[in-house]
């Protein structure tokens, strides 16, 4: 009889199932930590604190924070103190977005949503909310649908829309580079609207797209695109990539000298990722949603600078962070202007509500717009910094700062047909 | 387009060299314990973060050498303290133990080491290509190529030429006799273990100095890892190796005419060799090289 100890039948079938779990080791999610209090008024943050968006996710999650200690150090809302019940979402796993969206309105009923940095996931998410009647902001999922085409009454957002970001920098990259542009492209939602928006724009401005690589999510090794990127012979390599694939992507294109011979730019940028790259990968022109270092004598802007620093073992707020400080007072101040916090008399005071100083912390005036939800806020645009200048978190040189009423499409254009409930 | 396809193919197998280090070490625990490691992409990272925090106090090359030491010896305390109560089990156990500890390692770097990605450099002269037309060889590349086949080649010589080699190669064919020859199989799994994870904290610190450092970075090297011993044939080292060159090569292509499906084609190539040739290209259940 074989000894079951020492029982060696290796096949072929476990390491089949092997490789499917290990398919799902990508996708699946642990935890969760709500805490309870009974009269308390809950905020529901559905956001990624695993996986490839953890640390947006979690810079996110510390604006939120510091807004709600700020609140609650003043009496919170309408008298009643917030509390934040958090769960992670995963950076990609819609099902688990929405299980968990559907228990913080379900059973903790929250009364208003947070989430999410995925642009897929804060698309399902919203479809929840909005079938439970739950106000809801997204505060950095970039996909036009969310305040386009399905825009609903209880939806709002903070971050730029991908067509926003393409109107802001595409013109300037057009005269500064040229006009044959290569674009290095993520293959999901926020991926294609981004693309969209710059190919409209490059098309407007008289310029050829030579190829649009798409690179699916989570790709270690650039190589192969960026060979065929070369052999196009671009003026301009537009990297639209995101998060760690955006890492490895620019060190690559440093690696293999792509940066001397073609310029490489493109929309979007994070100083989440940019921290994380080796001085010689941070090249090319740029747009950050918001950046801490800018324009002199902002308002509240040293001191916010400073809450953060304490609560993030000394380093400085990210866009991400700043999104998640102005979802959660955006929130507070719609509920104080609304004297009620019934999601739609909270959501009529959101829209067309002008931020006060130190919650835009820029110089434009920013606020939500009323007919697609959408908040208007600023474009930095500039150059990275190789080496952090005068501060080591200072990778970013900021040029202008352009109105976010002045690159949004109009509210006809995104084909958002907002309706309110009766 | 054929300088295209040249280009790719070449650039193809630079990357299968990787994979195939990968799967050399996922192999070997496998022929050996019949466990299927998913936290080998777990051991990776604690490879890459290892170098990456020992090259303040010991340069490059000074981490790149003690970090798989390092990882192997974390590989082995796991081994002793967790991986050994399930040998012999239905496979399944391994495989909820080791899914459990992928999570486990990867919310630990987190925790230790931060959510936010690291920089992470390499020395100024390796980082550049070695010719302006053949751009994507940088010296890097081929460096990392060299460790590979010096690695792969010094674990061989070690399966074929010394005792504990050939003691790991007979208990691949047939552990009950080895047992009975009055070998101690427990040391041995341990050995062959250590290796294993050796070989993910090498392939972690090298590509650490090309890929950004955070605390996922093993998920999407782990996946063709898995294909590369399928392809190439469970039991076989000589298949991963193929496997893994295959694979690198089969993506690198394909991103010429079908991008958006050069993640896919992992699939593709895995579905056919199962169909055609079920045990793999090289595979003849519990045979080692």
């Amino acid at each position: 009889m074989k000894n079951p100890v020492l029982s060696l039948t290796t096949d072929r079938r476990t390491v089949l199932k092997g490789a499917a779990a290990a398919g799902a080791l990508q996708i699946a999610s642990p935890f969760v930590v709500p805490v309870w209090a009974a009269d308390n008024l809950k905020i529901g943050i559905c956001n990624p604190l695993t996986g490839t968006y953890a640390a947006p996710g979690k810079n996110e999650q510390t604006g939120c924070q510091l807004a709600a200690d700020q609140i609650n150090a003043k009496g919170g809302i309408l008298g009643r103190k917030i509390e934040l019940l958090i769960e992670d979402s995963t950076s990609g796993d819609a099902g688990t977005a929405v299980q968990k969206t559907r228990k913080l309105i379900d059973r903790d009923h929250v009364n208003f949503l947070v989430g999410n940095v995925n642009s897929a996931l804060a698309q399902a998410m919203a479809q929840v909310s909005n079938e439970k009647g739950v106000l809801h902001i997204v505060p950095g999922g970039h996909t036009d649908p969310i305040t386009g085409t399905d825009c609903k009454w209880n939806v709002f957002r903070v971050c730029n829309t991908t067509r926003m970001e393409a109107n802001s920098i595409c013109p300037l990259l057009f005269k500064t580079y040229g006009k044959k542009w290569h674009f290095i492209t993520p293959d999901y939602a926020f991926g294609h609207t981004l693309y969209q928006g710059c190919e409209a724009n490059l098309k407007k401005l008289g310029g050829t797209v030579t190829g649009n690589e798409l690179t699916p999510l989570g790709i270690t090794d650039f190589s192969a695109y960026l060979i065929k990127a070369r052999a196009a012979n671009p003026d301009v390599l537009v990297v639209l990539v995101q998060g760690n694939d955006m890492v490895n992507c620019l060190k690559q294109i440093s690696q293999f000298g792509i940066d001397k011979q073609i310029h490489v730019a493109g929309t979007q940028q994070e100083l989440e990722s940019v921290e994380a790259m080796p001085p010689e990968a941070r090249v090319g022109v740029w747009m950050f949603e918001w950046y801490w270092k800018q324009a002199a004598g902002t308002a509240g802007l040293d001191q916010f600078i400073a809450d953060i620093r304490k609560r993030s073992g000394g380093k400085v707020p990210t866009a991400r962070t700043w999104f998640g400080y102005v979802t959660i007072h955006a929130y507070a101040l719609a509920c104080a202007k609304a004297k009620s916090i019934e999601a739609k008399a909270v959501a009529k005071a959101l829209s067309d509500m002008e931020l006060p100083p130190e919650v835009k912390l820029q110089p434009n005036k920013v606020y939500f717009r009323g007919g697609d939800h959408q908040l208007m806020l600023s474009a930095f645009i500039g150059q990275l910094n190789t080496k952090g200048d005068g501060d080591p978190e200072n990778l970013f040189k900021v040029n202008s700062i352009v109105a976010g009423e002045s690159i949004a499409p109009s509210i006809a254009e995104t084909g958002c047909k907002m309706q309110m409930p009766a | 387009m054929t300088d295209l396809l040249l280009f790719n193919a070449t650039n193809g197998l630079i990357i299968g060299a990787f994979y195939a280090l990968m799967a050399i070490g996922l192999s070997l625990i496998l022929n050996l314990s019949n466990v299927i490691n998913f936290a080998h992409g777990g051991f990776l990272v604690i490879g890459a973060y290892l170098s990456y925090t020992l090259t303040p106090y010991l340069g490059f090359w000074g981490a790149l050498i003690v970090a798989p030491f390092l990882t192997a010896a974390i590989g082995l305390i796991v081994e002793r303290l967790l991986i050994r109560r399930v040998y012999g089990r239905d496979p399944l156990y391994s495989l909820l133990l080791t899914f459990g500890l992928a999570f486990i390692i990867e919310d630990g770097t987190r925790q230790i080491w931060g959510a936010l990605g690291k920089p992470t450099s390499i020395p100024a002269f390796l980082s550049k290509p070695l010719s302006y037309q053949f751009f994507f060889i940088t010296g890097y590349r081929l460096f990392m190529v060299a460790i590979v086949v010096l690695a792969i080649a010094l674990l061989f010589v070690l399966l074929r030429y010394t005792r504990a080699g050939i003691r790991v190669r007979a208990g691949t064919l047939d552990l009950e006799t080895v047992a009975a020859l009055g070998i101690n199989i427990r040391t041995l799994r341990s050995l062959n273990f250590a290796i294993g994870i050796f070989l993910a904290g090498l392939a972690g610190a090298l590509a650490s100095g090309q890929l950004g450092l955070e605390p996922t970075m093993g998920d999407g090297l782990l996946m063709p890892s898995f294909i590369a011993i399928i392809v190439g044939g469970v039991g076989s080292l000589t298949g991963t190796l193929l496997g893994g060159l295959m694979i690198g090569v089969a993506t690198g292509l394909t991103a010429v005419v079908f991008p958006s499906a050069s993640d896919a084609i992992m699939y593709v190539i895995m579905a056919v060799v199962l169909l055609v040739r079920p045990r793999g290209l090289l595979g003849e259940e519990g045979m080692l090289t």
